[in-house]
């Protein structure tokens, strides 16, 4: 059930509309609610109008019926948590949020039954039975804390299947401790599976090292080839962090595919420890053009039919198909919680010990805080983002990283944007099936 | 005001759309065809003219093909060769049953024709035959009796049995097997082999000369014979302004009233100049003819607060639907059906026939909001809405009246148009409902609740017949008594009929329990047990027979107990 909730105005001098190009003509977007339409190739004016009359502009800004104003907190049910089921980790990443999981002593031991048993219940118990019910499994490396793992899935599952309601599974892995039992676990359930690997041999040696003097490389690759090569229900992706060091993203991505992952998605490391790897202002450029460069090859293969193997794009295309328009960057705190090891309830897994994002326990959630939390992360609070015609595509970015926001960084997501909404115009034109496909799927 | 040209924005993507269907808040009211013209209110049957050509669904009775059927011959008039491309691809179609289809398919391509010569397969009542299509013909009578023609045989196929083709071109004979294709997918929906506007394709249209061919003025139902006029300009506030007049009438000046459509053989245009100024017939919107741009009406529905109360608004409904098919039934069953003067008779019986069809309506629409509420409790346990309401709306906003059986008389006609009349009372409840629905349900639950407030549509415009039927004649001739009153709590009678409505309520809440289809069998029975005799039907006959009204008692068993407005 959706409580009223407070709403924040946005900012009446923000803009409403974007102009854009693809190979097709110009295009407008109505920025709320993410509206696309085809401009008219003799339409007259310049760019900052297109001759479009500004009452027009104002009306189709509107939000539409059954459409949730973009003003609007939301604070559903919880529909998805994730438990930080370890607290150490086998690899040890430069960059890890999460000090291998302890979080700076945070969550010093691992996460007991009892607390994962109760959070699932609370899970069941207050989710919309209408929609699917996810539950993840983060860490440190999760399955350092295997037994548990089998044992939370087998007992959400059961639980859900005396219910009715669709359960499925999330897990966010090195993949290097995977064994046969596990894989038949993944295969068995609706699971998304996201493998952390950085790149090929060199790449990932380098950015995640095994403590013991294995090369992470080589267990990973040894440890998913059958997951791989027979996925059952999972749905396996792979998630490569992408350092300063290495911008070349072409390499990375046929490097990974060559494992014989199905989909590969970057994420740029925006915050690091000092001296740390993460992306500087003058690195934004190249990024923006190396992604565009790998989804420049996977829109070849769209327009010939085949699927978009690079999940930052295939993602972006599929939201721009539907109007995705949202005033928060993930669910943190609204439909998505994560639980730490003692059983707090955190927005975010990159959160955990740190005492604003924790908005509840396994006894309930503190609705004040958490309406708290809310009113200060809708981008409308964001003075960075009120005035910028993305607010309601990128919504501020990882809450997380907000502090790490430039020009630089955000010329970037604005960049992307502008690639993909042509992009996404283009496909429509031209292979419309591509999405309905997608819709249906 | 802007002189610029208008600016044609074309919709790129699902949010785009969706804002251009919605340009209002809440319920809006859809101008167009009344509800009469939808599908299944139509006039349907099997030849063209009318909504559908049903001929067109066996045109795909067989799997990738696409025929044609004259009265003793089917051909092949397409093939559908990426069908069969995924089907070989999935594993389901042999390569070799593939390369017939293949040959078939570049012989239709190049103009040459395959004939169905033979058609194997279970043909309903007359069972398994091999038929020669070109020996088809009339008469069929008899035990050995085949079908009169291809399309009756193909007609006659079991859905989902095997078929096996014998197809020939010239010389050349090949066999093809498949099962008799599902026309409707599982939902009901017309399946997806049959493309936009496939079923009218052969209907007539005024702009064509195919219903010269009929012999008739054969219209399709959306195109009326009658409308209210054009409104000249000024209107002048005379009655005749909403008098129907001819809509193909043969004067087609402007601004001036028409005659009206009452008069004897009026004045229309012909075949011939249907045919070739079939443009000035005017745009008819919500009953009137229009040729100024529509200006959209709209009215907000309030929604409910939350899904609790909104579940509460559509138990509430059921039993308004439950408590006015009383009152309809206790006036039906007033009328007088023996010794009725020939000049009134043809009216009363009527307005009898019109007061049952729109009391088992309503019935549908008891269905209608279980169903709506069963998909919205998803997979909590589901208790049907069977509570009779205590008070039903009013046609002052807000207001409620009792439930009160009663006489056909005209203050108890004028009632029920006011129960029905759009946009307040019931249909006021209902748009609360939907605009609801708009945030908490699906397209489908907005569906239901869409076609029941269209038929309220149609059961106000009924109303309005059965006032002016019942108008022209004193209703000391037509009423069993104008003073009829329930029977005394212990009449025998009166005991039969409340059983009967009992085990009605029993049986359609263990139905509504089960869900469709484990629950059919006993909605089902529910069904029969209204009707015949030995039904409810016969019982109420009975007590009204008696000298008594129709009325049903409050029941106190809590799944049936009555309810108030939440």
């Amino acid at each position: 059930m959706i409580m009223p909730s407070p709403a924040i105005p946005g900012d009446p001098a923000a803009p409403i509309f974007k102009i854009f190009g693809s190979g097709m003509g110009r295009h407008l977007l109505i920025v709320p609610h993410s509206r696309i339409f085809d401009l008219p190739l003799d339409l007259a004016g310049n760019d900052d109008m297109a001759g479009l009359p500004a009452s027009l502009l104002a009306a189709l800004a509107e939000s539409a019926n059954g459409e949730v104003p973009l003003y609007q907190t939301a604070e559903p049910s919880p529909q998805s948590i994730s438990l930080n089921v370890s607290s150490s980790c086998n690899l040890s990443c430069t960059y890890c949020y999460a000090a291998r999981g302890s979080f700076e002593g945070a969550q010093p031991q691992p996460m007991p039954w009892e607390v994962a048993c109760t959070a699932i219940d609370a899970l069941l118990r207050n989710a919309d039975p209408r929609s699917p019910i996810t539950v993840g499994f983060l860490g440190g490396e999760p399955f350092v804390n295997r037994p548990l793992i089998h044992r939370a899935v087998a007992y959400a599952a059961g639980e859900g299947s005396k219910r009715g309601l669709d359960v499925r599974f999330s897990v966010t892995t090195n993949g290097t401790l995977l064994r046969e039992d596990d894989i038949d676990l993944l295969r068995g359930h609706r699971f998304a599976v996201t493998i952390s690997i950085d790149g090929g041999e060199d790449v990932q040696n380098q950015q995640r090292p095994a403590p013991t003097g294995k090369h992470s490389y080589d267990l990973v690759y040894k440890a998913t080839r059958p997951l791989l090569a027979d996925p059952g229900l999972a749905q396996v992706a792979a998630r490569s962090t992408v350092s300063r060091a290495d911008l070349n993203l072409v390499r990375r991505f046929e490097a990974i595919l060559s494992l014989g992952f199905p989909e590969i998605g970057f994420a740029p490391l925006r915050a690091a420890k000092p001296g740390g790897d993460a992306l500087q202002d003058e690195d934004w450029p190249k990024y923006l053009n190396a992604i565009v460069e790998v989804a420049k090859s996977e829109l070849k293969r769209a327009h010939e039919g085949d699927s978009i193997r690079l999940t930052n794009f295939a993602v972006a295309l599929k939201q721009l198909y539907r109007g995705a328009s949202s005033p928060y960057p993930c669910g943190a705190g609204g439909g998505y919680f994560s639980v730490a090891a003692n059983g707090d309830w955190y927005a975010c897994h990159r959160a955990i010990g740190s005492s604003p994002y924790r908005l509840g326990s396994n006894q309930g959630l503190d609705p004040e805080k958490r309406r708290e939390f809310l009113v200060k992360r809708h981008v409308h609070s964001q003075p960075a983002c009120r005035q910028c015609w993305a607010r309601y595509l990128c919504s501020g970015g990882c809450h997380q990283e907000a502090s790490h926001r430039t020009d630089s960084s955000c010329g970037f997501i604005r960049g992307w944007l502008e690639f993909c909404l042509g992009a996404y115009c283009e496909l429509a034109e031209r292979k419309p099936e591509f999405f309905s496909a997608k819709a249906s799927a | 005001m802007s002189n610029q040209a208008p600016i044609k924005l074309i919709p790129r993507n699902v949010a785009a759309l969706r804002r251009g269907q919605n340009q209002n808040e809440g319920v809006r009211l859809v101008p167009g065809n009344p509800v009469s013209t939808r599908l299944e209110s139509g006039v349907g049957n099997c030849f063209p003219g009318l909504e559908c050509d049903l001929r067109n669904l066996e045109r795909r009775f067989f799997p990738f093909l696409e025929v044609d059927i004259q009265d003793a011959e089917i051909s092949v008039v397409s093939v559908d060769i990426a069908g069969v491309r995924d089907s070989v691809s999935n594993g389901q179609m042999p390569s070799d049953m593939a390369s017939i289809y293949q040959q078939v398919n570049s012989g239709v391509s190049s103009g040459r024709r395959w004939r169905v010569e033979t058609m194997q397969g279970i043909f309903g009542p007359l069972g398994v035959q091999t038929l020669t299509i070109a020996d088809l013909r009339l008469p069929s009578a008899g035990a050995d009796r085949l079908p009169p023609d291809a399309w009756t045989a193909i007609r006659l196929l079991t859905e989902g049995t095997a078929v096996q083709l014998t197809l020939q071109q010239g010389n050349t004979r090949r066999i093809l097997s498949g099962n008799r294709m599902r026309y409707l997918d599982d939902n009901g929906a017309l399946a997806k082999m049959f493309l936009p506007g496939e079923l009218t394709q052969s209907l007539c249209s005024p702009w064509t000369h195919d219903f010269r061919d009929c012999g008739c003025f054969y219209w399709a139902s959306n195109h009326p014979d009658i409308a209210l006029p054009l409104l000249p300009t000024p209107a002048p506030n005379i009655p005749e302004i909403n008098s129907y007049v001819p809509w193909e009438r043969a004067d087609r000046t402007l601004n001036t009233l028409p005659s009206p459509a009452t008069i004897e053989d009026p004045d229309e245009l012909s075949y011939y100049e249907i045919n070739s100024k079939w443009q000035t017939l005017n745009f008819v919107l919500e009953g009137r003819e229009t040729v100024a741009p529509y200006l959209q009406g709209k009215f907000t529905a309030e929604k409910f607060a939350s899904l609790a109360e909104l579940e509460k608004n559509l138990q509430y409904a059921a039993g308004v639907e439950l408590a006015v098919i009383h009152e309809y039934l206790a006036a039906a069953y007033s009328l007088k059906v023996t010794g009725l003067p020939a000049a009134i008779a043809n009216d009363v019986i009527a307005a009898r026939a019109e007061l049952m069809r729109i009391a088992y309506g309503e019935m549908r629409h008891v269905r209608a909001a279980n169903d709506v509420l069963r998909a919205l409790a998803g997979n909590a346990p589901f208790f049907p809405a069977l509570r009779v309401a205590l008070r039903v709306p009013d046609v002052r906003p807000g207001s409620l009246r009792p439930v009160l059986p009663r006489p056909a008389d005209p203050p108890t006609i004028q009632s029920f148009i006011d129960l029905e009349s759009p946009s307040v009372s019931v249909d006021g409840l209902y748009a609360s409902i939907l605009a609801t629905l708009e945030d908490l349900g699906t397209d489908e639950m907005e569906q239901t609740v869409r076609s029941v407030m269209a038929d309220g549509e149609s059961h106000f415009e009924t109303f309005s017949f059965i006032k002016e039927w019942l108008g022209r004649h004193d209703p000391q001739v037509y009423l069993r008594s104008s003073t009829l009153t329930a029977p005394p709590a212990g009449n025998a009678l009166h005991q039969k009929l409340q059983q009967e409505y009992r085990d009605l309520l029993e049986s359609l809440f263990s139905g509504y329990t089960l869900g469709i289809p484990t629950g059919a069998p006993a909605i089902n029975a529910a069904r029969n047990a209204m009707l015949g005799a030995s039904g409810l039907d016969g019982a109420a006959e009975a007590v009204a027979d008696a000298g008594f009204l129709v009325a049903f008692d409050a029941i106190s068993d809590p799944r049936f107990t009555p309810v108030d407005h939440p």
